[in-house]
């Protein structure tokens, strides 16, 4: 970590917390960013990602509900936009139609009243920093989209403001024009070295202009990174398949290493986590870009690691590149991806050069082995659902659920359905093959010994879904032990990235210790908002409570049947005894049980 | 607001395969005519007939017919009425299409509601109302009275009658325009330093100045052209209440057909002046 007061001096746009609310609904929920002196930021997101608001928040065109703005260490959350110091660049110019090129530059300069000469002066001065010198005396209408973008450039930038933001200036432009704008844009800022925001949809764009790039969706800022580290590296689903093409495997974690389907891929690959929770065999979501991705005509020619058969599916030219759609032919449940078709095989997206194309020509129809260069894990813990339930009609129910579906189809995974006539009556031997993914049951009194009974066979999350389901507007998160914050932290993260919600964390303390404990709880509630922050990238508001867990949680929930609540638990034997009330008469609200056995000191013996 | 679709899009037109069948002859030659006859039928022959009766007994009797202390009077008042309406219901259109298209309230289709009131209601009810309000029977006809104020069968009451009829006009023009228009340019003037009033002058008024002007004018052509409900609240007294219009009825109940027509087409002079500053400005504005 830098030292934070040298942070603050050299970061010229501070956002903290900011939320951003239309009918209840977050547009921007709890984004926290700080953009430094002279760098080009770009948010990238699509559409309705809250990007656009996010931008006018900055400039002070839209309030905000919640959080600060800071500009070069001046707090301006309240201060309005003239007098903010931003120079703004609008999709559609906002070129002042009635009035010249040079009138429409020098204008911020008249505000301010400033002399005609020097006016003049700076004029001249903009206009050939943006390449349209000696275009004074046109009017806007008379001039081509890209010249009236670098007219409303140069205005932007007139009264030499400390901040320049820039709403898809290169949205109403043709390509041509839009790369050689593109250019001008980054030559301007480097040379004034003015800190700047650029908001996109465009993810060719944000990799030609940004410095580092923040990627939205759902109202949330989700990663922030270097283009290239994004691109190579991505924590999350959303992230790894905006920015360019992924294919999404179901892979498993083991102690050895990742294996996808039958095959074993060795750790080499790529950075393996190496904390203690991941060291037994779990499911993973492994990333494989389509450029990683080699063909061969036998196994043997590979020179990467064998993935299996596939069939070519289609083959497209896209000038520089080939793209191909592979169907792999080994069914296998563990190795599914969002792409798979009705048998469970995956389908993988390849890119190929025009190198490799003549190296092997490939046909539709042709068979061949599918080898990967590089795969990337996402840090993600949830990989996949699986519904559990007693009848065949249960588990259909069950799987329509819009909350399930809402979140498999965000997450780009499948469900997977188990009929278990059995469920939650027989105690079954351990020995038994772990669970995958997250086990979602219904909610309702038989839900307590099923879950007693999935988590015997190893489950560690458990989503207990209610019959009635409203929207989900608020998260709240509790654990029992700090044993399992880290798990239920990050199961959070990876929830709320997909839910447009709001996120809480509740600590409660013993009532009775409630002024010896309250410097103790303080921490613990700043340690789990910096760490959900810092490792998950996620943004939370903590509240501390006093009294039972129990009985405070049933309350909080009970208010609203619009919040979910996720539950990290230690102990076995909790669910049963303390928690059983909860989840039996919270039977409105979708419960996330996260259960991390305290085994950190046996596994500490066993490496 | 200069009328019709574009030259480009008109060749465009012209230039689509098949266009020049008899069948599209036929159709552009009916639809032509069709429109002169009606302009003809409508309101060239009477404007013809205005003209004619005017000049009927020569020149001379014509002007004589201006030279009427009542008719001066009626012009006079007019130009009056006219004079200060205008600029009041421009200020009142802009005030309301600024409401409706830049801000969200309570009751705003209420108030879009409100603003359509005087086309859909009958002028005469429209004069009803003041008599109502402020006639010697009305509401605050006392109180008036007590402080010697006259509103009915003056000058404050045809003013009145005249503002509440020709409201509309502004607006209307206004409020589509606005909001199609957009708030981009405003944003961009405030995030520069500009403040409302600087916004306003500088970037919305020449923004919206087109629709702006065309209310005015159509405000301007109502309220010298009023007959309904100024008749009802001006009483008619010659030289003091009569409007243009008024006068023009009275003339012609004395079978003073000369009279009537002359100072009718005066009536249509000015008018026709009006739209000539129109046309002067939009071609100017074309210009640049």
């Amino acid at each position: 970590m830098p030292d934070p007061l040298s942070v603050l001096t050299s970061m010229s746009i501070t956002l903290d917390q900011i939320t951003k609310r239309y009918q209840n609904t977050p547009v921007v929920n709890d984004v926290s960013l700080e953009v430094g002196d002279g760098e080009f930021f770009v948010l990238l997101g699509a559409s309705g990602s809250g990007k656009s608001t996010l931008l006018r928040a900055i400039a002070g065109l839209t309030g905000v509900d919640h959080g600060r703005i800071s500009l070069h260490g001046r707090d301006v959350t309240q201060v309005s936009p003239r007098k903010r110091e931003v120079g703004f660049v609008f999709q559609n110019y906002a070129l002042f139609k009635h009035m010249s090129v040079a009138d429409n530059i020098e204008f911020a300069l008249r505000v301010r009243g400033v002399k005609s000469a020097e006016r003049r002066a700076r004029r001249q001065e903009l206009l050939k920093l943006v390449a349209l010198e000696g275009m004074d005396d046109r009017l806007p209408t008379q001039l081509s989209g890209g010249q009236q973008q670098r007219v409303a450039v140069a205005r932007a930038l007139a009264h030499k403001p400390q901040v320049l933001l820039m709403d898809e200036p290169f949205g109403a432009l043709d390509a041509k024009i839009r790369e050689e704008l593109r250019r001008t844009i980054r030559e301007v800022q480097r040379e004034l070295k003015i800190s700047t925001i650029l908001v996109t949809h465009d993810q060719e764009e944000a990799f030609a202009l940004a410095d580092r790039i923040g990627v939205m969706n759902l109202g949330r800022l989700l990663e922030v990174g270097r283009p290239e580290e994004l691109y190579a590296r991505p924590a999350t689903r959303f992230v790894a398949t905006f920015l360019g093409a992924a294919n999404l495997l179901l892979a498993r974690q083991t102690a050895q290493g990742i294996r996808v389907g039958a095959t074993p891929v060795t750790t080499s690959l790529d950075k393996l986590d190496q904390r203690a929770e991941l060291r037994r065999e779990h499911e993973v979501v492994a990333m494989l870009r389509p450029e990683e991705i080699a063909l061969a005509e036998h196994r043997d020619s590979l020179n990467s690691i064998y993935l299996g058969a596939g069939k070519v599916e289609t083959i497209g030219f896209t000038g520089a590149f080939e793209r191909l759609r592979v169907r792999m032919l080994e069914a296998d449940k563990a190795t599914l991806s969002a792409d798979a078709d009705e048998d469970n095989l995956a389908i993988l997206d390849v890119t190929r050069t025009q190198h490799e194309q003549r190296l092997l020509p490939l046909t539709v129809g042709q068979s061949v082995a599918v080898g990967v260069r590089r795969i990337h894990v996402l840090p993600t813990p949830l990989s996949s659902y699986s519904v559990y339930a007693t009848t065949a009609v249960a588990v259909e129910t069950l799987k329509q659920h819009p909350l399930l579906v809402d979140l498999a189809t965000r997450m780009k995974t499948r469900i997977i359905t188990h009929v278990e006539p059995h469920l939650g009556q027989v105690v079954p031997t351990k020995s038994q093959a772990p669970l995958a993914g997250v086990a979602v049951i219904a909610a309702g009194s038989n839900a307590v010994t099923q879950l007693e009974w999935l988590l015997q066979r190893g489950t560690c999350e458990v989503l207990i879904l209610p019959e009635q389901y409203v929207p989900i507007t608020r998260v709240l998160i509790h654990w029992t032990g700090e044993e399992v914050r880290r798990a239920t932290l990050s199961v959070a993260a990876s929830v709320l990235r997909h839910v447009p919600a709001e996120a809480t964390y509740l600590n409660i303390l013993p009532e009775t210790e409630s002024e010896a404990s309250k410097p103790a709880g303080m921490r613990e509630l700043l340690d789990a908002r910096s760490e959900a922050q810092a490792v998950h990238g996620l943004e939370m508001r903590t509240e501390l409570h006093y009294g039972d867990t129990v009985p405070l949680l049933q309350r909080e929930l009970s208010q609203q049947n619009s919040h979910m609540l996720i539950l990290g638990v230690i102990d076995h034997a909790d669910v049963k005894q303390r928690f059983d009330a909860l989840l039996q008469q919270s039977a409105n609200c979708p419960v996330l049980l996260v259960f991390r056995a305290d085994d950190s000191s046996s596994v500490g013996k066993r490496v | 607001m200069s009328g019709g679709p574009s030259q480009q899009l008109l060749s465009e037109l012209a230039s689509r395969p098949g266009g020049n069948s008899w069948a599209d002859k036929l159709i552009r030659w009916v639809f032509i005519s069709l429109s002169v006859m009606f302009l003809a039928a409508l309101l060239i022959s009477p404007l013809m007939i205005v003209l004619t009766s005017a000049f009927a007994k020569g020149a001379s009797i014509y002007l004589k017919s201006f030279v009427d202390e009542d008719t001066f009077a009626a012009i006079r008042l007019t130009l009056t009425i006219a004079l200060i309406v205008v600029p009041l219901n421009t200020l009142f259109g802009i005030a309301a299409a600024w409401a409706i298209a830049k801000f969200e309230f309570r009751g705003k289709s209420i108030l879009i509601t409100a603003i359509d009131l005087p086309i859909a209601v009958s002028p005469v009810i429209s004069g009803l109302i003041y008599i109502l309000l402020f006639g010697s029977q009305g509401w605050f006809g006392l109180w008036l009275q007590a402080h010697d104020i006259s509103v009915i069968f003056a000058l404050p009451g045809m003013l009145l009658a005249t503002m509440f009829v020709t409201f509309p006009y502004v607006a209307r023009e206004l409020i589509p325009l606005m909001q199609q228009l957009g708030n981009d340019e405003e944003e961009a003037a405030i995030t520069m330093g500009a403040g409302g009033l600087m916004t306003f002058i500088r970037v919305t008024l020449p923004k919206i100045r087109w629709g702006l002007i065309y209310g005015m004018i159509l405000t301007n052509a109502r309220a010298m052209g009023e007959f309904g409900a100024v008749s009802v609240v001006s009483g008619h007294i010659r030289g003091l209440t009569n409007t243009m219009p008024l006068h023009i009825e009275i003339l012609y109940n004395e079978y003073n057909y000369v009279g009537a027509f002359a100072v009718a087409s005066l009536l249509m002079v000015l008018a026709i002046i009006t739209l000539l500053i129109k046309t002067v400005i939009e071609w100017r504005g074309l210009r640049g």
